[in-house]
């Protein structure tokens, strides 16, 4: 049995969405990330969630460029973020849930 | 409600309460007696801390405690906020939530496309009508207002409804706050001319 660790989905899902033209970078500050607020650091937070039936939901908070269509890129990274999971992880992807957080401040 | 937030809500309601409870306690019974508590009983209690250590310790660990279940439940509750503070809909994939946060940036944005305009704040609010902005401006004084007024509104309504897809109604409404006189410009203007003007060794004559 091959198990797959929530880091390693997570980092697919990142680099996934960052491929996308129009988002800027991935979000940061996860829930509860008091230590990276307190010494000013934060890292990309993407929630990776696996069920009983081996069923994953995956959470991206996204800071898109400014000037870009939000539904758009939210269903473009959709796309891209599933297929990339379904190619390298063989696992079942329910949900990809998409956070939009900012927009890129010039 | 998940379990957290109820048991975090029923922690303090009780803490509260007793807090409460031993006030109302002690007025009564300090107006009926007042030998009841002495104040060597208390100092005998700090004497009791200061001289045991594993009483200090649990004193230390309690407080730490109360630290981070206070820290806990803020941080709840503020996510419950955030996550309330969002435009949602549903793709085939999944839902798509928008920070209201990410519209106040893209409105602020706007301030670049209309050289009248000095600062825009805005606020987002979603509301069942629909999606409500309030827009607090400092305009330039040569502006004409209910012209430049109602251009920043088609703006904005128009770039929400590019930018989020929504057809929904978007209501915008605006209220200036300052007007800046072109005089006040030219001073901040002015301040780095006159550093640029003072030359090396200028103070020196011949003699």
């Amino acid at each position: 049995m091959i198990k797959i660790h929530n880091n390693v989905i997570s980092s697919i899902a990142s680099i996934a969405a960052q491929e996308i033209e129009g988002v800027h970078k991935v979000g940061s500050n996860c829930k509860g990330d008091y230590l990276g607020r307190i010494i000013g650091r934060t890292f990309p937070c993407i929630k990776v969630e696996i069920d009983k039936n081996e069923e994953v939901f995956v959470e991206i908070p996204l800071v898109i460029k400014y000037g870009f269509n939000i539904p758009e890129i939210a269903a473009k990274v959709q796309e891209n973020v599933r297929q990339a999971l379904e190619k390298m992880t063989n696992l079942n992807i329910k949900d990809i849930s998409i956070n939009v957080q900012g927009i890129e401040r010039g | 409600m998940r379990i957290f937030t109820v048991l975090g809500i029923v922690f303090y309601a009780t803490v509260l309460i007793l807090i409460g409870i031993g006030l109302i306690t002690l007025a009564i019974i300090f107006s009926f007696d007042t030998t009841v508590i002495q104040p060597a009983d208390l100092a005998n209690s700090l004497n009791y801390f200061h001289t045991s250590l594993s009483s200090r310790l649990i004193l230390g660990l309690s407080g730490l405690l109360l630290i981070l279940i206070s820290f806990s439940f803020a941080q709840l509750i503020l996510g419950r906020f955030q996550r309330e503070k969002t435009i949602a809909f549903n793709t085939p994939s999944g839902p798509v939530m928008v920070a209201l946060t990410a519209v106040e940036d893209l409105i602020r944005r706007l301030t670049n496309l209309l050289p009248e305009i000095k600062e825009l704040r805005p606020d987002v609010r979603a509301t069942k009508k629909g999606i409500e902005v309030d827009l607090r401006v400092v305009l330039r004084s040569e502006a004409n207002i209910p012209e430049i007024t109602s251009r920043l509104q088609e703006i904005t309504k128009s770039k929400i409804q590019d930018v989020l897809g929504v057809e929904g109604e978007v209501l915008i409404n605006i209220h200036i706050v300052k007007i800046v006189t072109t005089e006040e410009k030219d001073k901040n203007k002015k301040t780095p001319d006159k550093e640029e003007t003072v030359l090396p060794f200028g103070g020196y004559t011949r003699v």
